[in-house]
């Protein structure tokens, strides 16, 4: 297993007139070839920002720094944008939640499709197009050379969803990064993206990142996973370790909310957290997700909460031990 | 069934579209000879995908729109003699967005109080102290009333909403997908507190949802939409169990429960949604469809109902 992207430390803070919105804390993971890594969180919890620091694509007031950003063994954190913009599209590239906004409206599927190849290859532009088809017809596209001279606007939600896959893959990278790539798209259509994603994952051996708030997605899409809350990944592991066995506290309230078809009780009440996200401005100690949290204590104020790690690649927030966790989530199932 | 506080009879509603300069119209049947029965104190789920009519259903029972043919019954009186007013007393909306659905340069006591004001109800003096027990009901601390929407969070906003609906006291609440908005924790919240308010005010509920986990969890019957056709309707316990329908099946299927282990559903449906405007000829459902013959390419299925179910498809499932 060769590793594909690093990430360690980082840290995003947006300057706002109300204080420094510490966006993303301290965030650490790192992405293999051929597998996913999802990101998951509720809105606001810092995973996009995360991904656009990646990219070094965050807004111009906003500030990252990062102790360590590789990928492939080549220094992200001091690059130039001179370079970056040669690994942007080309070695990294991104499928953006929401085609309907992230598809200019005033060119041709084709005419975008080919622009990242002609920036980053020496190719023709006729190689370029061809190139364009096969991927439109990779992901499922019938007649794809009549939709390279379509319109965003003439295509259907799906369609578009597919036309920005297919425009992820143009140079072949060995790592892409999708931000809620079907959160805008109907069930039955999402979870034909998905295969679709996953196919195209193991074919090219792709390394991705998943962006997703919708935990049935990264149980069957993902192989590992981080849940972030408030800017900070509050519990890492195997996607079977989370899911069967979430120890931090928000973990295990995120399972409770969901009602899941033949294992929760129509009608009865589902768990909820109460409370909501704090902003994180100004100086955050402790953990912060004590407001919210049935098993506070005093000590979850102090500052010396931190992602502790029990196993490798298995690591959580949280001062209860693991055994204490365990038991909270047979507690909480049991009632 | 004696006690359906609303029904509706055969309702269709066409929208024209313009074909393009010189070409003519077109005519989109949204929603296509629909029949509802919903009794007294049960919750009605419609599912479908997006374009499928669901929407305008709400939209004609709530007479936002006017209905091109067929009838709503309301307690027994066609809706469209009744007025307006009196309609949208006894029947009210929740949206889907919470972000647009409130008027942003509004206070919330003014956003929540407003049906108070357009039907006159009470000295104007009471409304402060209806306002405050309705925002206690849904769960809104006192201290948000001078606040405006933008102060607030998206599940606070969707009770700001629910207030508001609530606020006449209405006999039918038609839930647009109320909380696709949401995340997770705070679609619970909000689910919980409709399960809760349903108990309190003896509500009748119409939830639109494309998630059919929030439907199966919320709802006592529920309607699949196809093409602004019902295709299945049945207890929900009975469809969840057993879907008669091949698309109830494969919608289904495509719920992605939390479950590691079991891998992405393979639904057979293929992408194409076809295109409303110009609906396939026999069964609407058959170029998607794995079971179609040629008799789903020529003839539309009929409806048949049989044990409190009803399944429009020429080979249903026992």
């Amino acid at each position: 297993m060769s590793m594909l992207l690093e990430v360690q430390g980082l840290h995003v803070e947006i300057p706002l007139a109300a204080g420094i919105l510490k966006a993303v804390r301290n965030v650490s993971f790192s992405v293999v070839r051929g597998k996913t890594h999802a990101l998951v969180g509720e809105s606001g919890c810092g995973k996009s920002l995360t991904a656009l620091a990646i990219m070094n694509l965050l807004p111009q007031s906003a500030i990252r720094c990062c102790e360590r950003l590789s990928f492939n063994g080549q220094d992200l954190a001091s690059t130039n944008e001179r370079h970056m913009a040669n690994i942007r599209g080309n070695k990294i590239a991104m499928i953006f939640q929401e085609p309907m906004t992230s598809l200019n409206p005033c060119y041709t599927i084709g005419n975008q499709m080919q622009e990242a190849l002609l920036r980053h290859r020496r190719v023709t532009r006729k190689e370029a197009l061809d190139r364009a088809v096969f991927l439109l017809e990779k992901v499922g596209i019938t007649a794809a050379e009549s939709r390279l001279k379509q319109y965003p606007h003439q295509l259907s939600g799906g369609l578009r969803q597919r036309v920005m896959i297919a425009m992820g893959l143009m140079c072949g990278p060995p790592l892409i990064i999708a931000d809620e790539p079907t959160t805008a798209l109907d069930v039955t259509i999402q979870a034909q993206i998905l295969s679709l994603l996953k196919g195209l994952q193991q074919e090219f051996d792709m390394g991705m990142i998943l962006i997703t708030h919708d935990l049935g997605i990264v149980a069957r899409v993902a192989d590992r996973v981080s849940v972030m809350y408030c800017g900070q990944v509050v519990e890492t592991g195997d996607v079977t370790q989370i899911f069967e066995n979430p120890l931090h506290p928000y973990t295990q309230g995120l399972m409770d909310c969901i009602p899941i078809p033949g294992k929760t009780q129509p009608g009865e009440h589902l768990g909820s957290i109460p409370g909501i996200v704090p902003t994180p401005i100004g100086d955050m100690t402790g953990c912060t997700f004590r407001n919210r949290c049935p098993f506070v204590s005093k000590a979850c104020a102090e500052s010396g909460v931190a992602l502790h790690e029990i196993s490798a690649g298995r690591a959580y927030q949280c001062l209860l031990s693991p055994e204490v966790c365990a038991q909270n989530l047979r507690g909480s199932a049991a009632i | 069934m004696s006690d359906a506080v609303l029904q509706t009879h055969d309702l269709n509603k066409t929208y024209t579209v313009s074909a393009g300069l010189f070409k003519g119209k077109k005519f989109l049947k949204a929603v296509n000879g629909v029949n509802l029965v919903l009794e007294k104190g049960s919750v009605l789920g419609l599912v479908g995908e997006s374009g499928c009519g669901k929407s305008t259903v709400a939209k004609l029972i709530l007479r936002l729109e006017g209905v091109t043919s067929g009838r709503i019954s309301f307690d027994g009186q066609d809706i469209s003699a009744t007025p307006r007013k009196e309609v949208a007393r006894r029947i009210q909306p929740v949206f889907q967005d919470p972000y647009a659905s409130l008027n942003p340069r509004k206070s919330i006591s003014s956003i929540i109080s407003l049906p108070l004001r357009v039907h006159r109800v009470g000295e104007p003096k009471s409304w402060h102290r209806k306002v405050e027990e309705i925002m206690d009901i849904v769960g809104l601390p006192p201290r948000f009333r001078h606040s405006y929407p933008n102060q607030l969070s998206g599940g606070q906003r969707q009770r700001v909403a629910v207030a508001r609906a609530l606020i006449m006291r209405p006999e039918i609440v038609i839930c647009d997908e109320p909380t696709s908005a949401l995340d997770v924790s705070v679609q619970s919240q909000i689910l919980n507190l409709l399960m809760d308010l349903r108990k309190d005010f003896g509500l009748t509920y119409i939830v639109i949802s494309h998630d059919l986990a929030v439907v199966e969890h919320l709802a006592s019957r529920v309607a699949v939409m196809y093409l602004g056709r019902i295709v299945e309707e049945a207890p929900a316990s009975d469809l969840f169990k057993c879907p008669r329908h091949p698309y109830t099946k494969a919608l289904l299927a495509s719920v992605l429960t939390p479950e590691p282990r079991k891998g992405l559903p393979e639904t057979h449906l293929g992408i194409a949604y076809p295109n409303p405007i110009d609906p396939p000829a026999g069964c609407t459902f058959h170029p998607r469809c794995p079971k179609a013959t040629e008799l789903c390419q020529t003839t539309p299925p009929n409806p048949r109902s049989d044990a409190g179910r009803l399944v429009e498809c020429h080979f249903p499932e026992q």
